[in-house]
């Protein structure tokens, strides 16, 4: 008989005497089986190993991480992406094209859905890494710093990503939860700043085939090497008349790049397509990515996302597709235009020729006649990543790319441009160009709108538009507006290059205030 | 704590009065009926302040032996009469006492179980109310709730739908709490159990899963012996922090003693749906496209191209025919009961098989229970036994709760193409006909219901011990053990042939759910007269249990074959990774009790528990609840007039009582290995720990006090009786989840915050307005109304509830939890109507809340307060006649006032469908709403669901059987009725529905499982 029967048969006894319970009577302590307290764990490197993979996770495609969360609030409030009511389908309160329209709140649907989703995911990654910071300052692994620096900088990947989104948000590097006021942007820009800096130093430059997607010295560049791109942007304010802009960081872009240029590990990939596939771990262009994996709950959705119902096992969404200025835009001649899915389709695991539900067959149109009530075949659908041979129901091997070397040559070339150099930026783009065009359609000069539009065409779908437009002074401008069909256009109010604040968080956390214009 | 500790032993230790051993007598005698002078059985015989009692036997007669010489005071009592107590001075010998007891209004239990014991009806306090087990005890009945619709006032059960032993949505006295659980506590012969589900939950077909069944469904309602309710905070304060949803107390049926007697009965029923989803049959689907393509040949901007053509079969496929059945259910009882004075024992056996209304479901329990008891010592020690085991096998059929643009069958009822067949038959045989190979959103309901193999098992028993010795005259202590163990085990097959299945090429689960909980009880009880006029209990009870939940899943896909199914998953190749978790809880409780009672007027119920439950912080596992109550028998007084009122009683309580719903491990920082916190690094998976949830070391109980004053009367000699009851409850430290300050490593926690009041009036009437020898006519009313409000709701301002389901629907919710506005507040944009173009329109709202016009994109400023899922009130009505040797019974109930989400109608009659070659509803046809137009949630689908409800209606016959062959004694024959008629202005299937989206969330009907109509036979048969 263990101590604790042994003491509730005293209790019994005595309880039903009524008499005084004793201790034993009414231990009511915890301890959990299925669970463990943060003080046993992170014991040694396979238990820091499975922190850190916590730290990744929400990078990847699920309802509540960034790709879904993040790569929307990028895409969709774009000329990239337009999720049109199809019917009944996709009109979910009106979220997608309040998103296209811009008309967003603080409290409505796409506040308390996507820009929600944004923050708590990147706030959740956030969370995860100091809880693991945080243990590792009371133990010893063998590779300490580099985890450290690891740590660090995926910290200021998701900060990163909130500054692009929310402008500056509460820096926090303790685990405790409590209300917190905001940084401003720029705070927040030179903590981001001084993190990457600290910590590339620390991370190595390249990593074995098993450590794959695990951070380096590249993706810290990248990521510094971006916003010194926007840093006029992120450094800036925003009022409720738009951006005041801030210090220009044209050199330093330059600078990062040539970092990674000239490391020696990165070079570009001999097709454009290479990039994107299953197998595209292999791909040297690749700098940072989102893992994933054929299996259940890791793999990257994007099939689903655009393509029709009939065109893949599992069933698709039949959702988003794309403007038909955008795609128009793209060179027929260009291989980056075969992203696109337009045309009589196939279904893309048999090859054969695919009907609608109506049994007639399948023709995506390149324009959408009304957003509000599209049929099922209209617009074209961006199909980047393609589907992988070996896909696990939804889940597609494909690692989906953050930043790759491709974006480096236009970063620099931009940052060249601004610079005064428009003979090396014009010498970049067309190294790029190379590889799109066959034989060569090289450009003959440049400016701003060449590069813009040289970054939608070798980036469209990469979650990279927003910041572009915005970068651009563009995100306000108006979308083909037959395709509105008359109703609703956007609103384009200047402080809408910020996302709100969502209420939810105005909520529960008072210290927080409302960014100008909401 | 201490005075618990302290206060109540020196209560008792100071009472005890040691009692002289007295010479002995012998009462014998006769109970007979005032209207009809016939000798009564089954009459209780009790001498107050010992336990020594007996029954009447079949003629009336009774022999009570043992009875301590002296001035005793006999209590007679029996269900439907007015209790009497009668002084009888006994000596050594025999002594004759008849006894006349008068017919009453009500027919209830004259001593009812009020928690930890049992109280005269007259000297109870609080707010209890008892149902009757043998008139509720009608129709098709899988579990006690059943029994509860309608019969008590301020207990209002919603039954999910009408799947064979669904779940239901019971509230006492409406919703107290926002996320913490609503529902009360049921104990069983004393020992509370936990109503987690016994069965792991299904596997949703493209949205969740249908919501689980009754956990109930262990206990034959033709056992139940009584039901007792809890209402007010006075009375469930001795459940402390389980008591604050009510407390459902029910006791089993006992042995009788005396000779054996064996019953057995059986009743066969046939259902069919009551109503079926109201769709386009082929032909007239066929005309609406044809008719929709000859409008867009003359104006291409209208109706749909010709292409529609296509999908057009050559079919006139009803669905809903196709899917629904006539459903049969039997359910065969026997039960035997006998012993000799000293041991008693009832046994019986269930059967119960019910078919579902709807293909491919249904319902199966064997049960068994025994019950025994045993004196010895000279009753001084007293052993009592329930053991109830029980199988149940469930036969789930794929639906859903709610759900995006894939559906189950109910979905698939509604939009599968109606000129289709259900099966088609070609050179390879016949097969279900589905619109494409592998997987598809749109599939055929009847192959859905057909093919996809979904099985519950749970293996259930609940068994109790108890032991109870006499340490002195008057004090008695009692040990009670009780064990509650399930096994439950769900087995999921998605063939590969089917449309559900074919994206895994077959995907086959296993889940086992074992819960255990041991409960241990510990009592005391005192019970004293002392000069003549003082009665005195006191009780004191040392409560522990524990409770376990283990589960395990296995999962695999990729099937070679189909025959095999959940049965061999080693035939699947693709393996996924199971799963498995373990928690636990313990509960410790201190309880204490005192009744007064004074001259039989006045009387006084103090209770105090002090609850410790392991899930909450450290610092706050403990609570003290306290209770208090008093009523003053104004009748008894001599200034009471008389007259009209023969009995006038007025009762006040207060009590505080706590709801601890709350999951295991909520205070603490933990991490786990979950499926969001896996990456990829390299090639490989990576299993990631991460910190599961935000601790909240102040995480505490959440506190319900109430007040309750009420009036019991009765008139006319107890021709009617009732009571008027007014209450108002204020829930504070609300358990709510709520989204805290990033960074975190999880979006919310659970928190207390916010309150929420309740006030109410519950009124219930009985009445016996003839009573004549051949002719009885009962007939009893509850009434109830509440107004529900929440006070604050902390910092937030508001929360979101209520999913809207469908196609189309993702993000859309329906409800708003707002600090001053009820639960259940519908909100949404108000419709305006529908334009020349065909498009919906709706109020338009600026900023400051003035009225502007309308708009075809309403915006976050348009959305305003739509209406509330809560009634007004609701009210049933009971009527049982007797006239010779028939009986007639009638329930009828209704609700009013309520509003519900007919969120079927709002995705389901849509034309828009038709885009995708889907079916619609009927109403659509007649709908100017332009056929490209998607379904916006608004006030057009919020609709008035007050009803009036004929539940039950049950003809019977009774008579001895002529000396044939055995020898039964008495039969009883009967057809019944449920569900025969429901009156109600809601277009929908059925207004009382109950899905799950979202927290508080209630009125929301999605594709709800059709309720049956049934009609029913039964015998019944005593030997």
């Amino acid at each position: 008989m263990t101590k604790t029967h042994r003491t509730l048969g005293l209790c019994t006894l005595l309880g039903s005497l009524a008499i005084f319970p004793m201790q034993g009577c009414t231990d009511l302590t915890e301890s959990p089986r299925s669970e463990i307290g943060p003080s046993n764990f992170y014991r040694n490197e396979a238990e820091v190993l499975a922190g850190l993979a916590s730290v990744y996770a929400p990078l990847q495609a699920g309802n509540f991480a960034t790709l879904w969360s993040y790569y929307n609030l990028s895409e969709v409030t774009t000329d990239e992406i337009i999720v049109p009511t199809r019917g009944q389908d996709w009109y979910d309160a009106g979220l997608w094209l309040e998103m296209h329209r811009q008309t967003w709140s603080a409290s409505s649907v796409a506040g308390l859905d996507f820009i929600n989703g944004a923050w708590n995911s990147c706030f959740g990654g956030i969370a995860r890494a100091n809880v693991l910071l945080d243990a590792l300052t009371r133990l010893t692994i063998p590779n300490q710093a580099a985890v450290q620096a690891e740590l660090r900088a995926m910290r200021g990947f998701y900060y990163y990503l909130l500054m692009d989104m929310f402008g500056g948000v509460q820096i926090v590097t303790d685990i405790e939860i409590k209300p917190r006021a905001r940084s401003t942007r720029a705070e927040l820009f030179d903590f981001i700043e001084a993190e990457l800096l600290a910590a590339r130093v620390d991370l190595p430059l390249t990593r074995p085939a098993t450590e794959n997607g695990r951070f380096t010295r590249g993706a810290a560049d990248a990521i510094l090497a971006s916003m010194y791109l926007n840093a006029q942007v992120f450094t800036g304010t925003v009022t409720a008349a738009g951006l005041q802009p801030g210090t220009a960081r044209w050199q330093d872009a330059v600078n990062f790049s040539d970092s990674i240029l000239n490391s020696g590990v990165y070079s570009l990939a001999a097709n454009f397509g290479d990039n994107f596939t299953a197998t595209n771990d292999n791909s040297p262009e690749n700098i940072f990515v989102a893992k994933h994996h054929n299996s259940a709950g890791l793999g990257l959705n994007f099939v689903q996302r655009a393509l029709h119902y009939n065109q893949f096992n599992p069933s698709p969404w039949n959702g988003f597709a794309t403007l038909a200025e955008t795609y128009n835009a793209f060179d027929a001649a260009d291989v980056r235009r075969q992203i696109f899915l337009i045309g009589p389709q196939v279904n893309l695991e048999t090859g054969q020729p695919v009907t609608d539900r109506a049994g007639v067959p399948l023709v995506f149109t390149d324009t959408i006649g009304d957003a509000n009530s599209a049929r099922e075949n209209e617009g074209p659908r961006i199909l980047k990543y393609p589907p992988d041979p070996n896909h696990v129901g939804e889940n597609n091997g494909n690692d989906y790319v953050h930043f790759r070397l491709g974006e480096i040559y236009l970063i620099k070339a931009e940052a060249q441009f601004e610079l005064g150099n428009a003979a090396g930026a014009l010498l970049l783009l067309n190294q790029l160009r190379a590889r799109a065009f066959e034989p060569d359609q090289p450009l003959a000069t440049v400016d701003r709108d060449v590069i813009l539009r040289e970054r939608l065409f070798e980036l469209t779908g990469e979650a990279k538009r927003r910041q572009d437009l915005i970068r651009h002074g563009r995100f306000l401008n108006q979308w083909s507006t037959t395709m509105l069909n008359g109703k609703v256009d956007k609103n384009g109010e200047p402080y809408r290059i910020l996302m709100p604040i969502p209420q939810p968080q105005l909520d529960a956390n008072p210290l927080l205030v409302q960014n100008a214009g909401y | 704590m201490s005075l618990v500790r302290y206060v109540v032993p020196a209560l008792l230790g100071g009472l005890v009065l040691w009692a002289p051993l007295a010479a002995q007598g012998t009462i014998a005698g006769q109970v007979t009926d005032a209207s009809n002078q016939q000798g009564l059985a089954g009459v209780l015989l009790r001498i107050e302040g010992m336990s020594l009692g007996t029954q009447t036997r079949p003629d009336g007669g009774f022999t009570l032996a043992g009875v301590p010489a002296g001035t005793q005071r006999m209590r007679v009592t029996r269900i439907g009469y007015a209790p009497v107590t009668q002084e009888v001075t006994v000596s050594a010998g025999i002594n004759t006492v008849n006894v006349v007891l008068q017919p009453q209004a009500s027919i209830l239990e004259p001593v009812v179980v009020t928690g930890y014991g049992t109280q005269r009806r007259e000297a109870i306090t609080g707010s209890v109310s008892t149902v009757s087990p043998v008139s509720a005890d009608v129709g098709v009945l899988s579990n006690v709730n059943g029994m509860l619709q309608g019969r008590v006032a301020g207990v209002q059960l919603t039954t999910n739908n009408g799947e064979p032993g669904a779940g239901a949505q019971i509230r006492v006295r409406g919703a107290t709490s926002i996320s913490a659980s609503n529902e009360p506590l049921y104990v069983i012969d004393g020992v509370p159990i936990t109503n987690t589900e016994a069965e792991a939950a299904g596997f949703g077909i493209g949205g969740a899963p249908p919501l689980p069944r009754s956990p109930l469904n262990l206990l034959n309602p033709s056992d139940i012996g009584s039901i007792t309710i809890l209402k007010d905070a006075s009375a469930t304060a001795i459940y402390g922090s389980r008591g604050a949803n009510g407390v459902v107390l029910i006791e089993t049926k006992k042995g009788t003693g005396g000779g054996a007697t064996v019953a057995y009965e059986s009743y066969v029923a046939t259902a069919s749906p009551a109503k079926s989803l109201d769709v386009l049959n082929g032909d007239e689907y066929r005309q609406f496209v044809q008719d929709q393509v000859a409008l867009h040949n003359s104006d291409p901007t209208q109706g749909l191209d010709s292409s529609y053509l296509a999908a057009l079969g050559p079919a006139n496929t009803d669905w809903a025919a196709a899917v629904n059945r006539t459903a049969v259910t039997n359910n065969h009882n026997l039960s035997f009961t006998g012993g000799s004075e000293a041991t008693r024992y009832r046994a019986s056996l269930n059967y119960m098989n019910q078919q579902g209304v709807a293909l491919s479901s249904g319902f199966r329990r064997i049960q068994g229970r025994l019950s025994a008891s045993h004196q010895a010592l000279n009753n001084r020690l007293r052993f009592g036994l329930n053991v109830t085991t029980s199988q149940v096998d469930n036969d789930y059929l794929a639906y859903e709760n709610d759900g995006g643009f894939e559906g189950g069958v109910f979905q698939n009822v509604a939009v599968f193409n109606p000129t289709q067949p259900v099966t088609v038959t070609d050179s390879t045989g016949t097969r279900f006909y589905e619109i494409g190979p592998g997987r598809q959103s749109v599939r055929n309901p009847v192959a859905l219901a057909e093919q996809i193999q979904d099985f519950g098992t749970t293996d259930r028993t609940l068994g109790n011990l108890s032991a109870e010795y006499d340490l002195l005259t008057g004090i008695t202590a009692q040990i009670n053990v009780g064990v509650d163990k399930s096994g439950g085990l769900r087995q999921i097959y998605l063939p590969r042939l089917s449309p559900a299945g074919a994206e895994w090429n077959g995907l086959a689960q296993q889940v086992n759910r074992d819960n255990t909980s041991k409960t241990l009880q510990t009592m005391l009880t005192l019970s004293r007269q002392f000069g003549g006029v003082h009665n005195l209990d006191v009780v004191g009870v040392y409560e522990f249990s524990e409770h376990r939940i283990e589960e395990f899943r296995a999962e695999a896909r990729n099937f070679v074959t189909d025959a095999t199914g959940f049965n061999s998953l080693s035939a699947g190749s693709v393996q996924v990774t199971p799963q498995s978790f373990r928690t636990d809880e313990r509960w410790i409780s201190f309880i204490g009790r005192a009744n007064y009672g004074h001259k039989e007027r006045y009387f006084l119920t103090g209770i105090i528990r002090r609850d410790g439950r392991s899930a909450f912080g450290a610092d706050h596992k403990w609570a003290t609840f306290p209770g208090v109550s008093g009523s003053w028998r104004l009748s008894e007084e001599t200034f009471f007039p008389g007259g009209t009122f023969s009995d006038m009683r007025l009762r006040i309580g207060y009590g505080v009582v706590g709801n601890p719903a709350v999951p295991p491990y909520s205070s603490l920082i933990a991490l786990a290995a979950t499926g969001d916190a896996k990456y990829v690094f390299g090639n490989a998976p990576v299993i990631g720990f991460r910190p599961v949830r935000n601790p909240n070391p102040n995480l505490k109980f959440e506190r319900t006090s109430q007040v309750d004053v009420a009036l019991d009367f009765g008139m006319w000699g107890g021709r009617v009786s009732g009571s008027l009851e007014y209450y108002v409850k204020k829930t504070t430290d609300l358990l709510l989840v709520v989204p805290v300050p990033q960074p975190a490593p999880e979006p919310n926690r659970l928190e207390n915050v916010g309150s929420v009041r309740n006030r109410g009036i519950e009124l219930s009437l009985d009445a016996l307005p003839i009573s004549r020898p051949d002719l009885t006519w009962r007939a009893g009313l509850t009434f109830a109304a509440e107004k529900n409000k929440v006070l604050e709701l902390g910092p937030y301002t508001f929360l979101t509830t209520g999913r809207v389901s469908g196609q189309g629907q993702s993000n859309q919710v329906s409800q708003r939890i707002i600090p001053g506005e009820p639960l259940g507040t519908f909100f949404g944009p108000e419709f305006a109507g529908v334009n020349a173009q065909g498009v919906q329109t709706f109020n338009d709202y600026d900023a400051s809340g003035q009225l502007v016009g309308t708009t075809t994109t309403p915006g976050a400023d348009d959305h305003r307060i739509l209406g509330n899922a809560y009634p007004d009130f609701t009210i049933g009505l009971h009527s049982e006649v007797t006239w010779g040797k028939f009986d007639l019974s009638a329930l009828f109930r209704g609700a009013f006032g309520q509003e519900v989400f007919n969120n079927t109608a709002l995705v389901y009659s849509t034309k828009s469908n038709a885009l995708q070659s889907k079916n619609f509803l009927r109403d659509a046809l007649t709908d100017p709403t332009g056929i490209r137009e998607p379904a916006i949630y608004s006030s057009q689908w919020v609709e008035g669901a007050s009803f009036m409800r004929l539940q039950n209606i049950t003809v019977g016959y009774s008579f001895n059987l002529p000396g044939g062959p055995g020898s039964a004694r008495s039969a009883r024959v009967y057809v019944s009725g449920d569900n025969l008629l429901l009156l109600t202005g809601y277009s929908g299937l059925d207004p009382e529905v109950h899905s799950e989206v979202g927290l508080a969330s209630r009125g929301t009907d999605y594709l709800s499982y059709p309720r049956p109509r049934t009609f029913t036979a039964g015998v019944r048969l005593a030997f």
